[in-house]
């Protein structure tokens, strides 16, 4: 059979040949381009943007995707840090005064409620900034979205600190609305009076100014190390390492050279030093003074913060 | 097209330490489709940044859109849409409401953006797959869902980096007909990035060559194109001894198979190749004036600068080879 025109070198033998006719298909769809007039609004609603997708995403879909685990957790946690209001409730209805002393409102339970060790600061306060902090900074690197931020009129200023007060809020549900929830419990439960008030609100104020200390240091600690990360696991497990391992550290080293730096080492002991400081509650760590915790604590947060703010502005909008 | 610049340049420079990432460009891009060329390390992603107010320059100055591209970064991306080269999607989140979320980065009110976003993305062919999870669409999808996010404020310029990018042929067939339809029937400006000489040529009018920082070429395609004229002859039988005939008549000849493209050597080349084909008796079968590719082009270009390389890949693949390469002084480059 003849070979078809096209397919040899162009030195055969001068005969006829045929080639088939090109078959052409089409499609429905009609692709329209429609223009848009709108304008744009400024600033502040660019910012509105970035924390409305954040923590509306705790709540339903269409915002940022928070893993099911995570949401799960703060609920289990906010369920669980409310119940010393419970119990103040309890109390209060049943007329229990022994109940109430365990549970009411005093300067040690409100330190306990935001800095308490045990539970809240072992499996509670922590585990929930781990979480949070996980992938809010290093999933922009790991899936390239910090160009879809960066190519648009957001500056990197805007941008941390909208994922830093987002994340930051999200904890302040977890401990300042439970800390308000409580003290609120005991005026209703209790039907406290405007002398009580004044006497125990500079208290409340001193327990929110540490719990506001506690999630600034979590927050700050942990996107530092989300934004050194292209993972979720390495800033969550990082974290908590950092809060619970310096802590193991200062303890071996105590043990084994008898030399005290856990108000030195653990950003949580130095935040539970300040905070028995601003609370007026005994201090566990009284052979010291709070000011090296509270320097301590300062300088965390400022390696913390100038690590965040480098790493940001090294990110690519082009690629990463 | 109204002869409106749209980036303008001037002595433009960006240095990183003693590596000078743009030397003095001198650039004018015009309203309408743009293609944005050059190998590996030539300076296009610097030049990208700079033009959109992340980076900014040693020496020089620049407008977009009239913008200062030293003081109003912030109005410039206000009013282009950059689609990235590389994934910018959240894997987690459907189509629909990523396209809103970078309507509302831009200032779009939440509901605003909602209504936009599914506009955008029937335009771009998601519609029916809007509320899909972009973890599970095709690279296809992927970039049109960018360019959706790219277009969802209407803006003047759209910077595509590599749209076409790792396509099949009907998802790369798609791309380019969207960014045609965006310039041609929304009357928008393109500025595409690509290595990809074809998807150029068929959605830009004009190019801007980089080379090591510098400018090696700007223009409108089709006046570049004029560097080259040939005629396209096709043969069947006797092509060989015809092309022989030719060379020996004085003519130069570039020669695939039965099909040959005969440079342009004054007003009877057409005759000189009828007597040579008469006097070997092969049949001319078509004859016409070659509209040379934009492959074409750049192979011309780098034939200038004395470098062989058979096609733009070789280059655009080959940083080590691109880096021997200088733009001629006539094209606005160094001359090395």
């Amino acid at each position: 059979m003849e070979a078809a025109w096209g397919s040899t070198e162009g030195d055969e033998d001068l005969t006829a040949t045929q080639v088939a006719e090109p078959v052409t298909t089409g499609h429905v769809f009609e692709q329209v381009y429609k223009p848009w007039k709108g304008t744009l609004n400024p600033r502040w609603m660019r910012n509105w943007a970035i924390l409305r997708h954040h923590l509306l995403g705790i709540f339903k879909k269409g915002h940022r995707p928070w893993g099911m685990p995570t949401r799960l957790f703060i609920l289990i946690v906010f369920i669980a840090s409310l119940s010393d209001a419970a119990l103040t409730l309890l109390s209060g209805l049943i007329g229990d005064g022994s109940l109430h002393q365990l549970w009411g409102i005093s300067r040690d339970n409100l330190y306990g409620h935001v800095l308490g060790f045990f539970p809240r600061n072992v499996l509670y306060y922590p585990i929930v900034a781990a979480l949070l902090v996980g992938s809010v900074i290093s999933e922009d690197r790991q899936h390239g979205t910090s160009a879809l931020y960066f190519s648009r009129p957001i500056t990197r200023f805007d941008y941390v600190g909208m994922k830093f007060v987002s994340v930051a809020l999200i904890q302040s549900f977890v401990v300042l609305l439970t800390l308000a929830l409580y003290y609120f419990a005991e005026i209703i439960a209790l039907g406290r009076g405007w002398a009580w008030i004044m006497d125990t609100f500079p208290l409340f104020l001193a327990a929110f100014l540490s719990g506001m200390v506690l999630i600034f240091t979590y927050t700050s600690i942990g996107l530092a190390l989300s934004s050194v990360s292209k993972g979720k696991f390495f800033p969550g497990i990082g974290l908590l390492s950092i809060v619970l391992g310096t802590k193991v550290l200062a303890i071996l080293v105590s043990t084994l050279f008898d030399r005290e730096i856990l108000y030195l080492l653990s950003p949580y002991d130095c935040m539970a030093h300040v905070g028995q400081t601003i609370i007026g509650t005994q201090p566990t760590y009284d052979q010291y003074s709070w000011t090296w915790s509270l320097a301590s604590l300062v300088a965390m947060n400022a390696i913390a913060l100038y690590t965040l703010s480098a790493r940001v502005s090294s990110m690519e909008v082009t690629r990463e | 097209m109204v002869d409106e610049l749209i980036i303008k340049t001037t002595d433009l420079t960006k240095s990183y330490g003693p590596h000078v990432a743009l030397d003095k460009l001198n650039l004018a891009v015009k309203k309408g489709a743009t293609g944005l060329l050059g190998p590996n390390g030539a300076g296009k992603s610097t030049f990208l940044k700079t033009i959109l107010g992340l980076i900014q320059a040693t020496e020089g100055e620049g407008t977009v859109l009239g913008h200062d591209i030293r003081t109003e970064g912030d109005a410039i991306r206000a009013r282009i849409g950059y689609m990235p080269e590389y994934d910018a999607l959240n894997p987690d989140m459907d189509a629909i409401h990523q396209v809103r979320y970078s309507g509302e980065l831009l200032g779009m009110n939440p509901t605003v953006a909602l209504a936009r976003a599914h506009e955008s993305l029937q335009y771009v062919g998601i519609g029916e797959q809007r509320y899909r999870n972009i973890g599970s669409f095709s690279t296809g999808m992927k970039q049109a869902t960018k360019l959706a996010c790219a277009l969802i404020h209407d803006p003047e310029l759209i910077i595509a980096d590599e749209p076409s990018n790792g396509l099949d042929a009907t998802a790369r067939e798609y791309m380019i007909q969207t960014l045609t339809t965006t310039v041609q029937a929304g009357d928008r400006s393109v500025l595409m990035a690509s290595h990809l000489m074809d998807d150029v040529e068929r959605v830009c009018e004009n190019i801007v060559l980089l080379h090591k920082g510098k400018l090696a070429a700007q223009g409108a395609i089709s006046d570049l194109k004029a560097i080259d004229r040939e005629i396209e002859i096709h043969v069947w039988g006797g092509a060989t001894k015809l092309a022989q005939a030719m060379e020996a008549d004085g003519l130069k000849v570039r020669r695939e198979g039965r099909v040959m493209r005969i440079a342009h050597d004054g007003e009877d080349t057409t005759t000189r190749i009828l007597t040579c084909a008469a006097q070997t008796g092969a049949q001319v079968r078509r004859m016409h004036e070659y509209e040379a590719s934009l492959e074409d082009l750049f192979l011309v270009i780098m034939e200038n600068l004395g470098y062989e390389v058979k096609t733009s890949e070789d280059l655009l693949a080959s940083p080590a080879l691109a880096r021997k390469v200088d733009a001629p002084a006539h094209m606005g480059g160094g001359g090395a």
